[in-house]
């Protein structure tokens, strides 16, 4: 009986302490295994990453077959294709924030480790852009896409294709649930024949206000429609 | 006679707890020598109180970094927001010591961690202080400031109101700056526009954010050789707390009953004594606007971009409620106490009743509102965009009220950069700035 009453009194104090006492922060790093976490209300390292992963996969994929045109390195193997990231648009409902950045460095990185591309500077893609002012999404003007190119031949960086990534969403409401398609697709524009071609990634995301949400709007049972 | 010696010391013990004078008495001086532009004195006075701080430590911090500002002192003035900051944003979890506490004395047994539109500002303070250096960290503060509002909104209508609007709070300052620095990178275009809009969206009647927008859309930062500078001006004195007598509502009555009630086996009468809460004050404007001229040319005005008076109130409506609540369960549970003790004691001299009373009295005399705020912030900020030349260009401030100048200009020197931004931050509590005119990438006094 007298453990009985101090295991509650301590079970008692345990839970004032927790409801009632300020705590402090702690961190942890989380090992490249483990599954990010699944933002509650807007989307984050759960659907840019794989979005990034395949759309860039998908381009490169598509990208194996060497142009024609291709210029030869002396050995015969052909010189990797410059390519210059312009950037991030952002046509999604929800802001990008601090993974605008993150998502140009995740492109941007991902290229650069393929052999048959070598992607511009970016510091060196921003003066361009700096110095003749115009905007990104008007550089598939061919003067625009003239003059730019232009100023980066003068500073020793020509360049092959332009590539611009833009992000979408696509929302869907049911009751106190939603339904976000998230598309990423990545555009290359040949600078010498102005031809273009895109690749996309798409995940969805459920949202919903109660827990058992995703259970009511979505079949648990895999494999049934 | 033991009885009224354990009341005695029991009243005394309340009195001693209690805050003897509020913390807008304390703080009226060196506020006082700010207002009155004599920085190290009212610098002096200010560290004098943080030596012995009476809860109200990070609002005198917050004081003190806004006269490290003015003087020119950026570095040291970020700093000691940034601790504010994280201090207040450890101190936003409940307290159960302190909930107690405060039921037994008044709300400054709980520690402060600012109102909303301060957690808010702090940030805002943040991002203009990195921008009026180098501005490397102005690109975090300024996303911090936006996902902080999201967490308060969240708070705010889990606690208060499940409707509240979606731009609860936002000084519509933090996202023009998003705006501001992502036009900026030449290339973000697309964000820019979407803070802009946000911006427009919080303040419909301001037309110059169509400018703004319109060049989102279709335009570029600046043209080439050309750079921008942003006239930003603090304006009037920003809101205070003042200790105010409240009539409490039937409404707060039976929010106050919900908390007594959980409290003891108290029960709210239906009519009670007003109460002792705090309310928000801004002294009026000084004047409307700053007149801005540009090597010795009469260009524009700042025009007001963000209305603490009208955000600090506004906030604070919502919260109110619960802050009378407080205030009536607190004088319900001293009163009950009384009564209790009374009973317990089983009191039967008219002397020892009298004198028990008298104790409770002394009790409840000693609550004081709680006052604490950030009270050196602005009443408005304002703003204007000028596009110049690179160079250096004599830029020239004075006030305007009516279009017409009522107070001494100032003038400083900034260097446009070409495709760069550039900063001029000023604040004008009356008709001449406080401290020194300051310039992004240095600072200069030239009032």
């Amino acid at each position: 009986m007298r453990a009985t009453i101090h295991f509650l009194a301590a079970g008692l104090l345990i839970t004032s302490i927790g409801s009632g006492c300020r705590g402090f922060q702690y961190g942890h790093l989380v090992s490249p295994e483990k599954k990010d976490l699944v933002g509650s209300h807007s989307a984050g390292s759960e659907v840019y990453r794989p979005l990034v992963e395949e759309s860039v996969a998908k381009l490169l994929g598509s990208c194996e077959t060497v142009p024609a045109a291709a210029t030869l390195a002396p050995d015969g193997t052909p010189v990797p294709r410059r390519v210059c990231f312009v950037g991030v648009e952002n046509c999604s409902a929800e802001e990008l924030g601090d993974f605008r950045e993150h998502l140009y460095e995740l492109i941007d990185a991902r290229i650069s480790q393929s052999p048959s591309f070598a992607p511009l500077s970016r510091r060196v893609v921003e003066a361009a852009l700096h110095e003749t002012r115009l905007r990104p999404d008007s550089l598939v003007i061919p003067d625009n896409m003239q003059l730019f190119t232009g100023v980066l031949r003068q500073d020793g960086q020509p360049v092959d294709y332009l590539l611009f990534a833009k992000l979408t969403s696509g929302t869907t409401e049911r009751n106190a649930s939603s339904q976000r398609d998230y598309l990423l697709t990545l555009e290359m524009v040949d600078t010498h024949t102005l031809q273009s071609f895109k690749e996309q990634a798409e995940i969805r995301k459920g949202y919903h206000r109660s827990p058992l949400g995703r259970f009511s709007s979505y079949n648990i049972f895999p494999g049934t429609k | 006679m033991a009885l009224t010696s354990i009341l005695a010391a029991f009243a005394l013990a309340a009195v001693l707890l209690a805050g003897c004078s509020t913390h807008q008495k304390r703080l009226a001086s060196p506020r006082a020598s700010f207002y009155a532009n004599q920085l190290p004195a009212a610098e002096k006075q200010l560290s004098k109180l943080i030596e012995k701080p009476k809860s109200d430590a990070n609002v005198i911090e917050l004081d003190l970094a806004m006269v490290e500002l003015l003087r020119g002192d950026i570095a040291s003035a970020e700093r000691r927001l940034q601790q504010v900051r994280d201090t207040w944003d450890h101190l936003e979890q409940k307290s159960l010591a302190e909930s107690a506490a405060s039921y037994i004395t008044d709300d400054h047994q709980r520690a402060y961690s600012g109102e909303d539109y301060e957690r808010l500002m702090i940030r805002i303070m943040l991002t203009l202080c990195s921008l009026m250096q180098d501005g490397v960290d102005a690109e975090s503060y300024s996303l911090q400031t936006l996902a902080k509002q999201q967490q308060l909104l969240e708070k705010a209508r889990e606690r208060w109101d499940e409707e509240l609007a979606a731009n609860y709070c936002i000084p519509p300052l933090a996202p023009y700056l998003r705006g501001v620095l992502r036009e900026a990178t030449h290339r973000d275009y697309d964000a820019a526009l979407r803070s802009y809009q946000q911006t427009a969206s919080l303040l419909p009647e301001s037309t110059f954010l169509q400018n703004d927008i319109e060049r989102a859309q279709h335009g570029v930062h600046s043209q080439p050789g050309y750079g921008i500078v942003y006239v930003i001006a603090m304006v009037g004195r920003g809101p205070y707390k003042q200790e105010t007598n409240h009539r409490p509502s039937q409404a707060a009555l039976q929010a106050a009953d919900l908390i007594v009630s959980s409290l003891g086996k108290y029960s709210v009468p239906p009519t009670l004594a007003p109460v002792k809460i705090p309310e928000l004050v801004s002294p009026a404007k000084p004047f409307d606007l700053v007149g801005v001229e540009v090597n010795g040319n009469a260009i524009s005005t700042t025009l007001p971009i963000t209305d603490l008076h009208y955000l600090a109130t506004q906030s604070y409506a919502i919260k109110r409620p619960e802050v009378v609540a407080r205030a009536v369960a607190r004088r319900v549970v001293k009163k009950g106490a009384i009564y209790a003790a009374k009973d317990k004691l089983n009191v039967s001299t008219d002397l020892a009743s009298v004198a028990m009373d008298a104790a409770g009295v002394l009790w409840e005399a000693t609550e004081a509102a709680d006052t604490r705020c950030w009270g050196l912030l602005p009443r408005e900020i304002q703003i204007l965009r000028l596009e110049l030349p690179a160079g250096v260009h004599q830029i020239r401030q004075e006030p305007v009220t009516a279009g017409r100048p009522i107070g001494p200009a100032v003038a400083c020197d900034v260097t446009v950069r070409d495709g760069q931004n550039s900063y001029i931050l000023s604040y004008w509590p009356g008709i001449k700035p406080i401290g020194q005119v300051l310039v992004s990438g240095r600072s200069e006094a030239t009032p």
